[in-house]
C-alpha cells in the first residue's frame, strides 16, 4: 500500500499524481478528478507488477516510439555554420569587406560588420549533395545518413542562458534538462546503469556546470549523472581502497538483515522495503557500469574505425564508443560534450577561428561518423536519435577590428539529426544569403526539443509536470510541434 | 531552570483571539470577504473546540479536532510512542539533531508527569532549534550564496540573511515581525543593521549578470521575489498569473501587476554589497563629529588672528603683489557668479565651461554658487594634467549614491570628474555613500576618500592635490588631510574635457551646490589649502604665516571621525517616487499593457487601493504590502504559518500542498483545526514556539508510528491522523546525524559558509575545476549542513542526493526519494568512509571489548537500548570479517559502523 509519503517523494497528492500521470497522458484521461482515482489504485508509480517499482521504472510512451535512446553530441561553445555545413558560396569573395548587417552578439548590437570569409573550402557529398567543409572530411561521408536543420534560432546569444535553453528549453534557470523529460516520461530500461548519463570535455564542464544536466523542479533521481570514460565511471562506484566485493557482500548481507528486522517490525512500510532494495540495485550498478565503459572487447577494427588508436581523436572517440555501449545496455539519454571550460577549450572561436575549429573539428570529426556507421552497421540507428550541435551558431563578419574571431549567433544556425525514425540526406530552413538568420522555415530550440520528444514516443504538448501551480512542459506553456519535415 | 514560555489557558486564548478579530475588522471596516466560495479565502474564524466520546485521550485541544474525525469515520489512535522514539522524534524535530546519551538517559529517568513537558522546553530554547527551523524557511524563500549562470557569482554577506532567521526563529520573532521585516525592514522609520539584513530575502535569487534582454531580466527577477512572497507568506500561486488571469483561482492579470507594483520600485540585483553604519554608530559619530568640529573651529581661530594680523600690517603694494602671486598658478577659476544660462565664465583665461541642463545660480560662499539638482551638469577643458590642485566649495543634503565600502572615486557622483572606463590615465574628485568626499588617479587606481557625513547642507572646502614628480595625491576636506596615495607619475590626458556635477561617462547627477572651482597647476601644500579652506586674509599668501604656528600643527593633527560599519546585502529603492505599475502583456516587459493601481489581491480581502506613504529614500509600496498580509484578520497568513508548523511536526500540513492554498492545492483535512491553531497563534503573540510548543506535546504527536490494517483500509493515507507518520530525514539530517554520531559535529552557529571536503570528481565538473570551491580545516568542515556553502551550479553531493532544495523557485515540500545512488555515497563516498573510520575509534575509545563496542555502536545509531539479536548479527559479522577476510579487529569494527551508518533505522524517524 501507499501512504502519500510512500507514493511519491513527500509531493502534494495533486503534483504526485500529475507527476505520476505525465507517461500516461496518451490514456486520454483529462478530467483530474477520475484520474485521481486511477492512479491511487495503480500505486502512484505507474507500473503493475514486477519490481522495482521506483519513479525510474520503464513506462509505456504516449506513441510508438521510433527512438529509443537519443545521443546528443554537444558542441559547447558555439561551432561556426558557415564553416561547417551551411554553404554560403556568397560569402568568400566578401571576406574583408565591410557591409551593412544588423547583428546581435556577445558584443552587442551592431549595423555594420567586416565580413571574414570561410576559411574552408566546401564540397558536395553523397547521393543528396550536400555541401560539408573540409573541417569534416569523416561526417561528410555520412550526409545521406543524416537531416540538417539550418534555420535553428535560440533566445539568447549569450553562453549562459544559451546553454540552459539548449539544456532545459527555458533561459531562466532552474528547469529540468531534456534527459530529465525523457527519463520522467519514459522511466529507465535498465537499472543497473543511470538512464540519463552526461560525459564531459576533460578540460572541465561548460559554464553553469551542473546546471546543464540539471532536473530543476524534478526530484534528483531524473537528473543526469556524470560518467568517466575511464577509472571510476561515476562518482562512488568504486569500492574504497581495500574493501573486495566479497567482503562488500558480506557487509551488505548483514545490512539487509538488520534492516529486514527493523521492516519486520514495522510493516507495510514501502518505503522501507525500496530502501533495501536500492542496496542491491546499487550493488549491482557496480557490477554493471565498470563493464559498461570496459572497452576491452571491442575489436581493432572498431577502434580504428573511431580513432581510438589517434592520440588526436582517442578521447572523443572513446565517448562515443560508450555512448554506443550504453545503448546497447538500455541507457536513454547520453550526451556528450566536446569543449568545455572557457576560451578555446571549447568551440567558441572569438579569436583565431582556424585555430580553434581546426582543434575541435579534428578532435571529434572521426568519432562522430564512426558512431553513425557502427550504429548502422548494427542496426542501432534506426532505434537511435543522434543530435549534433551548439547552443548557437556564430556570426559571418568578425567580431573584433583584426582577426577571424566571430561573435555570437543565435538568430540562425544550424544542427543535424541522424537516425531514429529521422529522414537522412536532407535539409530543412535556411539562413539569409551569409548565414547570419533564419529567414526560411525558422525552428525555435523548442521544435528540436519537440522533435526528439516525439521521435522516442512522447508527446511534446502533453507531456508535463505538476509544479508551483502550472503543468509544466519542456516545450513550454505553449506548446511546440515538432519538425514534420524530419521526420520520416 | 529554562524559563517555561508563556502558555495562556485555553479559555483565555480563544476569547484573545475573538477579541483581536473583533478589532482587526472595526479597524479596517468590514471583515475580509474575497472568493468567500473557497474555503482558504473565508474570514478566520475561531471554531469551536469539538466534543469527542474519548476525552481521556485528549491532551489539549489539538486532540479534540484530530479525535472528532476519527471518530466519525470509527478510527481510534495508535498507541503512545514509547519513550525512546519520542524523544528521538521531538528532538530531531524542534533541532534536527538526535538526543545525545545523557538526554536519553535523564528522560528515561525522570518519572515526573511532565519530564515531557521539560525536554519540549528545553529544546525550544536550544540554539540549535533555530538552526532547524530556519532550513525550512530558507527552502521557500531559494536561499543560496551564488547567483547561477555563467559566472556563478558569490552573493557577498548573504549569510547574514541566513544568520538572521536563525537568530530570529531562536528569538521567537512574533510571526507578524518575522514577516514585516522581510518586506520591509528598511523602510522601518529608524532600521537596525538587522532590519536591513532581514531584506536580504529579496536578493536570493537566480540572477544573469549578462542577460539577453537586461529590462525582461529584471522584470523576470521581480517576478521571482513577488512569487516567491506570495507563496511563502500568502500560499497564493501569485506568478500563474503573469501571463494570464490564473485559470482556476480568482486572481487577474491585472492583480498580478499590480502586486508586482510594491517590488517595482526595488534596486536591481547587480548592485553589491553595502555597508551600512553599525547599531549605535551614527549616534557615536556625531558626538565625535561634533568634538572634531569644535577642536577644527578652535585652532581655525588662531590661524585667522594670526593672519589677519600680517595682512593688516601690509601696505596696499605689499597686498597687490601678494594677491598677483595668490592668483599666479590658477590657470582656470570659475566664481559661480558669471555666465549666462549655456555658459560658464572663466575668469583667468577663458576657458568657459558648457551647461547642460537647468544650472541655477543661488548665494553661495562668495558671490553666486551654482546649484545642481541631479540631471544638470558643466563641461570644462581639461586644463590640468602635470602637477595639479583643484579646489572647491561643496554643499549638499543629498547622502550620495555606491557604498561606503567600495569607494573608489568613479564608483560615486562626479563633483569635477574625467573618468574613462578601463585602466587609463584619468583622474577626478566625486561626492559619495553617506556624504564622503573622494578622489583618485588611474593606471593604477588609486585612491583616496574623506570620512561620511559631509551632506548636512553646509559649505565643505574641499581640495585635491596631485603631484606629478611624486606620484602623491592628497585629499583635504575642510583645509584637513583626508588622506594620500602614491599614483603613477604620467601626465593624466585620458580626456580632454571634464564633467562638473557627474562623472564624465555619464550616469545620474550631483545634487547640490558647487563655488569657487578653481584649478592650480601645482600641488598646494597644506598650509595653503588651509588658508584657502578657512578664507584667511590673502589667501595663499597667508602660508607662511600660519605654517609654523602651534595652532596649525593641531589642525594638520585632526582627523576627521569615520562611521562604524558593517557589510550587507539587502535592498534599496530608486527614492521616495516608485514607478507607475502596468500590465506586461503575456509577462513581455516590452508590452505595456492598461495601467494599474497598487492594490492587494481581491481574493484575500483587498481589491481597494493601497494607502501608500512614501519615505524620502524609498516608495513605502513593501511596508504597506506588510501592513496588509500581517493584519490580524488577514484569511491566509495566519492559516499559512500554522500549516507550515504543522507540516514540518507531522510531515505533512493540513493542506498537504503548503504554499498553494487555491483550487489547484489540496483541501486541508482538518479545516477546523488549522483555524483554531491560526487564530490561537494570532492570540498567543503570534509566538511560533507558542505553537510548537502546541503540537508537540498534543497526544496527537505523541502517536507511535505502528500499521494498523483496519486504518489503512479505511484511510491509506493517514489523511485522519490515526498514527504517527514514520518519515525519512532530510539532506541536512543524515549529515548532521553521522557527524554526531561519531562524535565530530561542530555545533557553532553563524558566520560565512563553510566548504567540506569535495570530491575532485564532482569539482572537475564545473567550467573552472580549481576555482569551483573552497577549503575548510576540518573543525569548520564538521559544521551543521545549514552552514555548508550553497552554490548553485556545484551541488555537494551527498546533501544534493538526499534531495536538499534546489534552490532556483520556492521549494514548501521536499522530496523524499529513495535511490541506489544514496546507496553508493553511504557505502563507499569518502565522506562516509572516514565518518566510519571515526565512529570506530570512538567506540574503542569509550567502550572495553568488541561486544560493548558493538552495543554502545547500536546505542547511538538507534537511541535505544540495543536488543541482543541485532548485537549478534553485527558480531556474527566482526567475527566473519576476521576469519574469512583477514580483518583485524579495528577494521572489522570499523566495517561494522559503516553498516551501522547505513541501518534504515538510523535514517527514518518512527
Amino acid at each position: 500500500m501507499a501512504s502519500i509519503q510512500n507514493g511519491f517523494c513527500g509531493r502534494t497528492r495533486r503534483e504526485f499524481l500529475w507527476q505520476a500521470g505525465g507517461g500516461f497522458a496518451s490514456l486520454g484521461l483529462t478530467d483530474l478528478l477520475s484520474r485521481d482515482g486511477f492512479f491511487a489504485r495503480r500505486d502512484g508509480l505507474g507500473v503493475a507488477g514486477g519490481e522495482p517499482a521506483g519513479p525510474l521504472a520503464p513506462k509505456a510512451p504516449h506513441h510508438p516510439a521510433k527512438a529509443k535512446a537519443c545521443i546528443f553530441l554537444f558542441m559547447y561553445g558555439g561551432p561556426s555554420q558557415v564553416d561547417t555545413f551551411d554553404y554560403k558560396p556568397k560569402l568568400y569573395g566578401l571576406d574583408g569587406k565591410t557591409i551593412d548587417i544588423a547583428t546581435k552578439g556577445r558584443g552587442g548590437s551592431k549595423n555594420q560588420g567586416r565580413v571574414v570569409g570561410p576559411k574552408w573550402r566546401f564540397r558536395p557529398y553523397g547521393e543528396c549533395g550536400h555541401h560539408v567543409s573540409d573541417l569534416f572530411p569523416h561526417v561528410a561521408r555520412c550526409v545521406d545518413d543524416i537531416a540538417f536543420v539550418h534555420s535553428m534560432y535560440a533566445e539568447s546569444p549569450l553562453h549562459g542562458s544559451a546553454m540552459l535553453m539548449m539544456n532545459s528549453g527555458k533561459i531562466l534557470s532552474g528547469a529540468p534538462c531534456l534527459g530529465s523529460w525523457v527519463n520522467y516520461g519514459l522511466g529507465t530500461e535498465n537499472q543497473n546503469l543511470p538512464g540519463f548519463v552526461v560525459m564531459l570535455d576533460q578540460s572541465g564542464g561548460p559554464i553553469s556546470g551542473a546546471k546543464n544536466w540539471n532536473s530543476g523542479y524534478m526530484p534528483a533521481v531524473y537528473q543526469g549523472t556524470v560518467l568517466r570514460p575511464s577509472g571510476e565511471p561515476i562518482l562512488d562506484l568504486a569500492l574504497p581502497e581495500g574493501m573486495t566485493p566479497r567482503e562488500q557482500r558480506r557487509l551488505l548481507d548483514t545490512l539487509r538483515q538488520q534492516n529486514e528486522a527493523h521492516l519486520a517490525a514495522r510493516p507495510g512500510d514501502t518505503d522501507l522495503a525500496a530502501r533495501i532494495q536500492s542496496y542491491e540495485l546499487a550493488y549491482r550498478m557496480q557490477a554493471n557500469a565498470p563493464e559498461a565503459i570496459d572497452l576491452a572487447d571491442e575489436p581493432e577494427h572498431i577502434r580504428r574505425l573511431y580513432g581510438l588508436d589517434n592520440p588526436r581523436t582517442e578521447d572523443f572517440a572513446r565517448k562515443c564508443i560508450l555512448a554506443r555501449r550504453l545503448v546497447e545496455r538500455g541507457v536513454r539519454f547520453i550526451q556528450v560534450y566536446s569543449g568545455g571550460n572557457h576560451n578555446d577549450h571549447n568551440w567558441d572561436a572569438h579569436g583565431d577561428l582556424v585555430h580553434n575549429h581546426e582543434k575541435h573539428a579534428g578532435d571529434t570529426d572521426q568519432p562522430v561518423a564512426a558512431l553513425l556507421t557502427d550504429l548502422k552497421q548494427r542496426g542501432l540507428l534506426d532505434s537511435t536519435i543522434v543530435v549534433w550541435g551548439g547552443e548557437f551558431g556564430r556570426q559571418p563578419t568578425a567580431e573584433y577590428a583584426e582577426g577571424t574571431g566571430r561573435d555570437h549567433d543565435s538568430a540562425g544556425f544550424t544542427m543535424w539529426l541522424a537516425g531514429g525514425g529521422i529522414k537522412g540526406g536532407i535539409k530543412v530552413g535556411a539562413t539569409d544569403e551569409l548565414g547570419y538568420k533564419a529567414v526560411e522555415k525558422p525552428f525555435h530550440v523548442k521544435h528540436l526539443h519537440a522533435t526528439i520528444l516525439q521521435q522516442m514516443g512522447l508527446d511534446p504538448n502533453r507531456l508535463s509536470f505538476f509544479h508551483a501551480g502550472l503543468a509544466q512542459r519542456l516545450v513550454g506553456t505553449e506548446g511546440a510541434e515538432p519538425i514534420r519535415e524530419l521526420i520520416a | 531552570m529554562l524559563p517555561t514560555l508563556p502558555i495562556p489557558s485555553i479559555v483565555r486564548a480563544a476569547a484573545a483571539a475573538a477579541a483581536l478579530l473583533a478589532a482587526a475588522a472595526a479597524q479596517h471596516g468590514a471583515a475580509p470577504a474575497g472568493g468567500a466560495d473557497w474555503w482558504a479565502y473565508r474570514p478566520l474564524q475561531r471554531p469551536e473546540v469539538p466534543a469527542v466520546r474519548a476525552a481521556g485521550w485528549v491532551r489539549n485541544p489539538v486532540d479534540a479536532f484530530v479525535l472528532a474525525g476519527l471518530e466519525r469515520r470509527g478510527l481510534t489512535p495508535a498507541r503512545e510512542a514509547d519513550r525512546h522514539a519520542l524523544l528521538r522524534r521531538v528532538t530531531y524535530d524542534l533541532t534536527g539533531l538526535p538526543p545525545t546519551a545523557d538526554e536519553i538517559a535523564a528522560f528515561v529517568a525522570d518519572v515526573s508527569p511532565d519530564a515531557y513537558e521539560m525536554v519540549v522546553d528545553r529544546l525550544l530554547a536550544s540554539p540549535q532549534h533555530g538552526v532547524k527551523w530556519a532550513q525550512h524557511w530558507l527552502d521557500c524563500v531559494r536561499y543560496a550564496e551564488t547567483d547561477g549562470y555563467e559566472r556563478d557569482r558569490k552573493k557577498p554577506f548573504i549569510w547574514r540573511y541566513r544568520d538572521w532567521v536563525v537568530d530570529a526563529f531562536n528569538a521567537d520573532l512574533p510571526y507578524g515581525e518575522f514577516l514585516h521585516k522581510q518586506l520591509a525592514g528598511d523602510e522601518l522609520p529608524d532600521p537596525k543593521v538587522a532590519d536591513l539584513v532581514a531584506t536580504g530575502v529579496h536578493r536570493l535569487g537566480i540572477w544573469d549578470d549578462e542577460p539577453t534582454d537586461r529590462e525582461q531580466h529584471r522584470y523576470d527577477d521581480l517576478d521571482g521575489v513577488a512569487d516567491t512572497a506570495a507563496r511563502t507568506m500568502l500560499a497564493l500561486s501569485l506568478g500563474c498569473a503573469r501571463c494570464h488571469d490564473h485559470k482556476k483561482d480568482p486572481l487577474s492579470q491585472a492583480e498580478y501587476h499590480s502586486f508586482l507594483g510594491f517590488f517595482e520600485n526595488l534596486r536591481p540585483q547587480e548592485q553589491n554589497a553595502r555597508a551600512v553604519p553599525v547599531d549605535g554608530a551614527r549616534e557615536r559619530f556625531e558626538r565625535d563629529l561634533a568634538d572634531y568640529t569644535a577642536a577644527r573651529d578652535d585652532a581655525t581661530k588662531a590661524l585667522r588672528v594670526a593672519a589677519t594680523a600680517a595682512w593688516d600690517a601690509m601696505d596696499d603694494g605689499g597686498r597687490i603683489a601678494a594677491a598677483k602671486r595668490a592668483l599666479a598658478d590658477v590657470v582656470a577659476s570659475y566664481p559661480g557668479e558669471r555666465g549666462s544660462a549655456s555658459r560658464l565664465i572663466d575668469e583667468v583665461a577663458g576657458q568657459d565651461g558648457r551647461n547642460s541642463g537647468q544650472v541655477v545660480q543661488v548665494p553661495g560662499v562668495f558671490g553666486q554658487a551654482l546649484r545642481f539638482d541631479g540631471d544638470d551638469h558643466v563641461t570644462v577643458p581639461r586644463v590640468v594634467s602635470g602637477s595639479f590642485s583643484i579646489t572647491f566649495f561643496v554643499r549638499s543634503e543629498w547622502r550620495g549614491g555606491g557604498s561606503g565600502n567600495d569607494t573608489r572615486w568613479f564608483t560615486g557622483t562626479g563633483l569635477v570628474d574625467g573618468e574613462v572606463p578601463g585602466i587609463v590615465r584619468d583622474f577626478g574628485v566625486a561626492w559619495h555613500s553617506d556624504g564622503r568626499v573622494v578622489a583618485g588617479t588611474g593606471d593604477p587606481e588609486t585612491f583616496v576618500a574623506s570620512g561620511p557625513g559631509h551632506h548636512d547642507g553646509q559649505w565643505h572646502h574641499v581640495a585635491f592635490t596631485r603631484d606629478q614628480q611624486t606620484g602623491r595625491i592628497a585629499l583635504y576636506v575642510d583645509g584637513v588631510l583626508s588622506g594620500d596615495a602614491t599614483g603613477n607619475k604620467k601626465p593624466l590626458e585620458a580626456t580632454s574635457e571634464l564633467t562638473i556635477a557627474r562623472m564624465h561617462p555619464g550616469g545620474r547627477g550631483f545634487v547640490g551646490d558647487l563655488d569657487e572651482i578653481a584649478f592650480h597647476d601645482r600641488a598646494l601644500a597644506a598650509a595653503e589649502v588651509a588658508a584657502l579652506a578657512h578664507q584667511l586674509p590673502g589667501g595663499v599668501v597667508a602660508a607662511p604665516v600660519i605654517a609654523e604656528l602651534p595652532a596649525f600643527a593641531q589642525l594638520r593633527a585632526l582627523r576627521r571621525p569615520d562611521i562604524e560599519t558593517v557589510e550587507v546585502l539587502a535592498v534599496q529603492e530608486h527614492g521616495g517616487d516608485g514607478p507607475e505599475a502596468y500590465v506586461r502583456l503575456r509577462g513581455n516587459v516590452h508590452s505595456k499593457g492598461p495601467k494599474v493601481s497598487l492594490a492587494f489581491p481581491a481574493l484575500a480581502g483587498g481589491g481597494a487601493p493601497a494607502e501608500v506613504v512614501p519615505t524620502q529614500h524609498s516608495s513605502g509600496r513593501r511596508t504597506a504590502l506588510a501592513q496588509w498580509i500581517t493584519r490580524p484578520d488577514h484569511v491566509l497568513t495566519w492559516r499559512v504559518a500554522a500549516n507550515r508548523v504543522f507540516q514540518h511536526h507531522f510531515g505533512r500540513g493540513i493542506v498537504r500542498s503548503s504554499s498553494d492554498f487555491g483550487r489547484l492545492g489540496d483541501q486541508p483535512t482538518h479545516p477546523e483545526l488549522l483555524d483554531w491553531l491560526a487564530t490561537e497563534l494570532l492570540a498567543r503573540g503570534q509566538s511560533l514556539k507558542a505553537l510548537h510548543r502546541l503540537l508537540v506535546t498534543s497526544a496527537t504527536y505523541r502517536m507511535a508510528s505502528t500499521h494498523d490494517d483496519k486504518a489503512a483500509a479505511v484511510d491509506p493515507q493517514n489523511d485522519g491522523l490515526w498514527r504517527f507518520d514514520r518519515r525519512r530525514l532530510t539532506a541536512e539530517e543524515i549529515r548532521d546525524s553521522i557527524l554526531a554520531t561519531t562524535g565530530e559535529l561542530n555545533l557553532e552557529r553563524g558566520g560565512p559558509s563553510v566548504y567540506p571536503p569535495m570530491p575532485k570528481e564532482v569539482l572537475a565538473t564545473a567550467s573552472r575545476p580549481d576555482e569551483a570551491w573552497g577549503d575548510s580545516p576540518p573543525a569548520q568542515a564538521a559544521r551543521r549542513s545549514l552552514y555548508v556553502h550553497v552554490k548553485r551550479s556545484l551541488a555537494e553531493p551527498l546533501l544534493a542526493g538526499f534531495d536538499r532544495a534546489d534552490t532556483d523557485a520556492s521549494c514548501p515540500v521536499r522530496f523524499a526519494t529513495v535511490q541506489p545512488t544514496q546507496a553508493l555515497t553511504m557505502l563507499n563516498g569518502d565522506f562516509a568512509q572516514l565518518q566510519a573510520q571515526r565512529f570506530a575509534a570512538r567506540l574503542l575509545q569509550q567502550a572495553q571489548g568488541l561486544d560493548a563496542q558493538v552495543r554502545l555502536g547500536l546505542e547511538l545509531v538507534t537511541q535505544r537500548p540495543a536488543r541482543a539479536d541485532d548485537a549478534q548479527r553485527l558480531l556474527a559479522l566482526a567475527s566473519d570479517l576476521r576469519r574469512d577476510h583477514g580483518r583485524d579487529d579495528a577494521q572489522a569494527l570499523q566495517r561494522v559502523c559503516l553498516v551501522l551508518l547505513n541501518a534504515n533505522e538510523f535514517v527514518y524517524l518512527d
